[in-house]
C-alpha cells in the first residue's frame, strides 16, 4: 500500500536529448524543420536564393549589422511594399523624409515613427509592437548596447507576432553572439549593396562571397563632375585654372 | 390623503440669486447692485433703501447709492441652481428649473405629491426643505399650487404652509382662490399680454377667471395668442381638448442627479510594492467597467488616489486616446504609469475615481468608397498597443509623417498625430527629383579639407545641381542640392547655401 511518504517529490524529470531536439527554438545546423516558416520575398532574386525560405523570415528576429546608415531602405523597401499592415519605425537614426517614401510608393498612413532613446523603453516598445502582429517593425538599437538576454526577449516577442521584425545594430555587434534567427552584415560597396549572411537558423553557412545588390540608377553619376574632381585633385596646387570664357567689354578701355 | 393624479408643486424662487451666486459669503453692509447690459437687475437692501430700482441704468444707481457694481454671471447662477437641485433631490425626484426673463429671477419647481407619505405630511416636509434652504446663502420665496406655473406665481403672494389643509380634493379650489387675488402684473414674462389686459380693464387674475368662466377661453386665444392661453389653461387647470378629456396628465420630468464612480479598497497591511497593488487595481477597474456597462457609458479619463495611514495622498491620472468601456486597456495603462514611478509611501488605501463618462457611441460603419477599410481596421486593432506606447513614451514620441506643400525640403516633412490624415500628393517637381530617405534634423556644416568637402570622409558630387529657392517672404532659402558620394561610397544629399556660401549635408540615401 502506498502512503504519503512514498509519493515522489514533484521535480521535473531531466529533459532527454530527444526532447530537447524537438524544441522549436533549438538551433541545429542543417535542419528542414524550419523550412515551413512563412517568409516574404526580398525583391532581389540572388538574395532570395541565399535565404532559407526564399525571403525574409516572418515572426522571427532579423538582425542587420551595419556601420551607421547603409542602404537599409534599399534592402527592405521591396519587402515592405509586399507586406500588408502597419510599418513601425522604432528609434530611427534620423528623420524619415516623407517625399522619398511617397516616391517609393509606401503609404505614409501605414508608417508610424516612435522615438524611444532609453533602452528599457526601447525593449518594452519592441516587444509590444512585435506582439501586436503589425506588418513590420524596423528598430534601431539605442545608444546603450543590448545584452544577450534582452535580444532573447526581442526574439521571443518576434516569435509571438506574425510580422517582420528587423533590428539594426552597429557593425561591431557582428562579433557578439545573438539569438536572432537571421543575421547579416550590409555595407555599400562601389559595385552595389553588399550583403553577407553570417547566421541563418537551420542552415549551415556556406556563403563565401557576399551577395551584391544593384543600387538605383539615379544614384549613378549623371554628370562627369566627379571625374573632373578626380582630375583636378591630380592637378598641381599651383596650376592655373583653365579660363572657361573670355569677357570682352563692349565699351571702355580693354 | 391626496387623490391619485393630483399634483402638488412647490415653487422656490431665489429672489437674490443674481447676487448670491456671485458673492456667496452672506449679507454685506455695503450697497451692491448686479447689472446686465448696463441696467440694474438686482439691488440689495442697502441699495434699494438708497432708491435704486431694477431697470435703472448703472450711472444713476451709482450716483444714488455709491454702490459696488457687479456684472451678472449666468453661468454661476446656473451652477448654483444645479447645486441646489442636487441638494433638494433628497426630498423629491421631480425637480424642474424655472427662469423668468422679465424678472431676471430663477427658481426650482418641486413636485411633492408622491413624497408626502415618506416625510410625514406636507407640513413636516416643507419644514425640512425650508430648514435645508435656510442653511444656504440664498434667500428664497415659495409658493404651493396644483401646477408648476401656478406655484411660481403664488410665490409672489405670501401664504404660509400651516398644515395639510392644502392637500386633497379641496386643495385646487383653494389655490385658485389664492391665484384670483393676484394682480396681473405677476405675468411679467408676457409684457404685451399684460399691457393689453390692463388697457381692457383687467386688474387681477380673478378678473381673467371670471371672463373665462363666463364666456370661453377662445377669446383670449384670439387676442393674446396661443402661448398666453396655454399659460392660463395651465394655471387654471383647464382642459383645452374639447372633444375628449385627456387620459393622462402631463408627465413629470425625473431629475437626473450627477453620478460618478468612486470606489476605494483598504489594504489590511501596508503595501510597498506595485505588484501588490495589482489585484486591487484590477478589482476596482472591473467595478468601474460594470458600472459603465450598466449605464451604457464609456470613459476616457480616470484618476487614482493612493493614501497612507497618515492621510498623505498621491494622485495618478490615466488618459486613454479613445473612450473605453472595458477595463483591460485602462488596467494596462495604469500599470505603465505605476511602473514608471515608485510608491512614495506605504499605501493603505487605493481609490479609483471616474468623474466624467459619456454615452456609448453608436457603432456605425462609414461607407467605404476608396477601399481603405483594410487600412482603417488595421489601425483600429492597433489602438490598444498605441495607447500603451503613448503612455510609456509620451504623446509626442509617437507620430506619423506627412507631406506639406513647400519648396524647402525640411518644411515639407511634417510630423502628425496618428489620428490625423496625411497628405501624400507629391507635386511633379518633387516627384521626379532625387530625395534621400533620411533627413538630418538640422543641416550639418561640411568642412573644407585640402580643398575638398569633408563630412566623416571626403565627399565628391555625383548628380546635380538642383536649385531650390523659396520662402522669400520669411527667411529666404536658396540652395544648390547635389547627390554626393562619401569616401566609403555612402550617397549623401548635400547643398551649397547661396546666402552664406557654405556647404551642408542635409540627408542620406539609404
Amino acid at each position: 500500500m502506498m502512503n504519503m511518504t512514498n509519493i515522489p517529490p514533484e521535480t521535473p524529470a531531466p529533459a532527454s536529448l530527444e526532447q530537447l531536439l524537438l524544441r522549436d527554438d533549438m538551433w541545429m545546423g542543417h535542419s528542414r524543420r524550419f523550412t515551413a516558416r512563412a517568409a516574404v520575398g526580398t525583391g532581389y532574386g540572388e538574395l532570395d536564393l541565399g535565404l532559407l525560405n526564399r525571403g525574409w523570415p516572418l515572426s522571427c528576429l532579423v538582425e542587420v549589422c551595419q556601420q551607421g546608415m547603409q542602404g537599409e531602405w534599399q534592402l527592405f523597401t521591396p519587402a515592405l511594399l509586399a507586406t500588408p499592415g502597419l510599418v513601425a519605425l522604432l528609434n530611427p537614426p534620423a528623420i524619415p523624409f516623407s517625399q522619398a517614401f511617397i516616391q517609393a510608393g509606401i503609404d505614409l498612413e501605414r508608417m508610424i515613427v516612435l522615438s524611444a532613446a532609453e533602452k528599457n523603453h526601447f525593449i518594452a516598445c519592441f516587444i509590444e509592437l512585435s506582439r501586436a502582429s503589425i506588418g513590420a517593425v524596423l528598430a534601431w538599437q539605442p545608444a546603450e548596447a543590448l545584452t544577450y538576454t534582452e535580444l532573447r526577449k526581442c526574439q521571443l516577442a518576434a516569435a509571438e507576432g506574425t510580422g517582420l521584425a528587423i533590428l539594426f545594430r552597429p557593425a561591431s555587434a557582428q562579433q557578439q553572439s545573438s539569438p536572432a534567427a537571421l543575421r547579416l552584415y550590409s555595407r555599400i560597396a562601389p559595385t552595389g549593396l553588399e550583403i553577407t549572411v553570417f547566421k541563418q537558423k537551420g542552415h549551415l553557412q556556406t556563403q563565401t562571397k557576399p551577395i551584391v545588390l544593384a543600387l538605383p540608377e539615379q544614384w549613378a553619376p549623371a554628370l562627369p563632375y566627379h571625374a573632373l574632381n578626380q582630375q583636378s585633385a591630380r592637378l598641381k596646387q599651383d596650376a592655373k585654372p583653365r579660363r572657361l570664357a573670355r569677357v570682352i567689354p563692349l565699351r571702355g578701355k580693354p | 390623503m391626496n387623490a391619485p393624479g393630483s399634483r402638488l408643486w412647490l415653487a422656490i424662487r431665489f429672489s437674490d440669486l443674481a447676487l448670491t451666486a456671485l458673492k456667496p459669503d452672506g449679507p454685506t453692509t455695503k450697497p451692491i447692485v448686479v447689472i446686465e447690459k448696463k441696467r440694474v437687475i438686482f439691488a440689495n437692501a442697502m441699495a434699494a433703501a438708497a432708491g435704486v430700482t431694477v431697470t435703472m441704468d448703472t450711472t444713476t444707481a451709482q450716483l444714488l447709492s455709491g454702490c459696488e457694481i457687479v456684472e451678472r454671471d449666468a453661468v454661476k447662477e446656473q451652477s448654483a441652481l444645479h447645486q441646489l437641485s442636487e441638494q433638494l433631490y433628497q426630498f423629491s425626484p421631480y425637480i424642474d428649473r424655472y427662469y423668468s426673463d422679465g424678472l431676471v429671477q430663477s427658481g426650482l419647481l418641486l413636485e411633492l405629491s408622491s413624497c408626502l407619505a415618506l416625510f410625514g405630511g406636507l407640513a413636516s416636509l416643507s419644514k425640512k426643505i425650508f430648514a435645508h434652504l435656510a442653511a444656504t446663502p440664498y434667500g428664497f420665496e415659495y409658493g404651493l399650487a396644483h401646477s408648476a406655473q401656478a406655484a411660481w406665481y403664488l410665490s409672489f403672494a405670501d401664504y404660509d404652509i400651516v398644515g395639510d389643509e392644502v392637500v386633497g380634493n379641496k386643495a385646487k379650489p383653494l389655490f385658485i382662490e389664492r391665484l384670483n387675488k393676484l394682480s396681473i402684473d405677476v405675468l411679467i414674462d408676457y409684457p404685451r399680454a399684460v399691457e393689453a389686459l390692463a388697457k381692457t380693464g383687467f386688474k387681477t387674475l380673478g378678473d381673467l377667471a371670471l371672463q373665462i368662466n363666463g364666456k370661453s377661453i377662445s377669446s383670449f386665444r384670439k387676442r393674446l395668442g396661443q402661448d398666453f392661453t396655454d399659460l392660463l389653461c395651465d394655471i387654471y387647470a383647464i382642459d383645452q381638448n374639447l372633444l375628449q378629456n385627456s387620459l393622462f396628465e402631463k408627465p413629470r420630468d425625473i431629475y437626473r442627479p450627477d453620478e460618478w464612480f468612486e470606489q476605494e479598497i483598504q489594504f489590511e497591511y501596508p503595501v510597498t510594492i506595485v505588484e501588490q497593488l495589482e489585484p486591487a487595481i484590477e478589482n476596482l477597474l472591473q467595478q468601474l467597467s460594470d458600472y459603465l456597462r450598466k449605464r451604457q457609458q464609456q470613459c476616457q479619463y480616470i484618476e487614482w488616489c493612493i493614501a497612507d495611514i497618515y492621510r498623505k495622498k498621491e494622485w495618478l491620472k490615466v488618459n486613454s486616446d479613445e473612450p473605453q468601456s472595458h477595463w483591460q486597456l485602462l488596467y494596462d495603462l495604469t500599470l505603465i504609469q505605476f511602473d514608471n514611478r515608485e510608491l512614495p509611501f506605504e499605501v493603505d488605501t487605493i481609490k479609483l475615481i471616474c468623474h466624467h463618462s459619456m454615452p456609448l457611441q453608436r457603432r456605425s460603419q462609414l461607407l467605404d468608397f476608396d477601399q481603405n477599410r483594410r487600412r482603417k481596421s488595421s489601425l483600429q486593432d492597433f489602438t490598444i498597443t498605441i495607447a500603451k506606447l503613448k503612455a510609456r513614451l509620451g504623446d509626442s514620441a509617437v507620430y506619423k509623417l506627412g507631406y506639406r506643400d513647400s519648396r524647402v525640403p525640411e518644411f515639407t516633412n511634417v510630423m502628425l498625430a496618428l489620428a490625423e490624415k496625411c497628405n501624400q500628393e507629391l507635386p511633379e517637381v518633387h516627384l521626379n527629383s532625387l530625395r534621400p530617405t533620411w533627413l538630418l534634423s538640422k543641416p550639418e556644416l561640411i568642412e573644407a579639407r585640402r580643398n575638398r568637402l569633408y563630412w566623416h570622409g571626403y565627399l565628391s558630387t555625383l548628380v546635380g545641381p538642383e536649385r531650390i529657392i523659396g520662402d522669400w517672404w520669411q527667411e529666404p532659402v536658396a540652395r544648390d542640392y547635389f547627390l554626393a558620394k562619401r569616401q566609403d561610397h555612402l550617397p549623401v544629399w548635400i547643398f551649397f547655401n547661396l546666402y552664406d556660401k557654405q556647404w551642408y549635408v542635409h540627408g542620406v540615401f539609404a
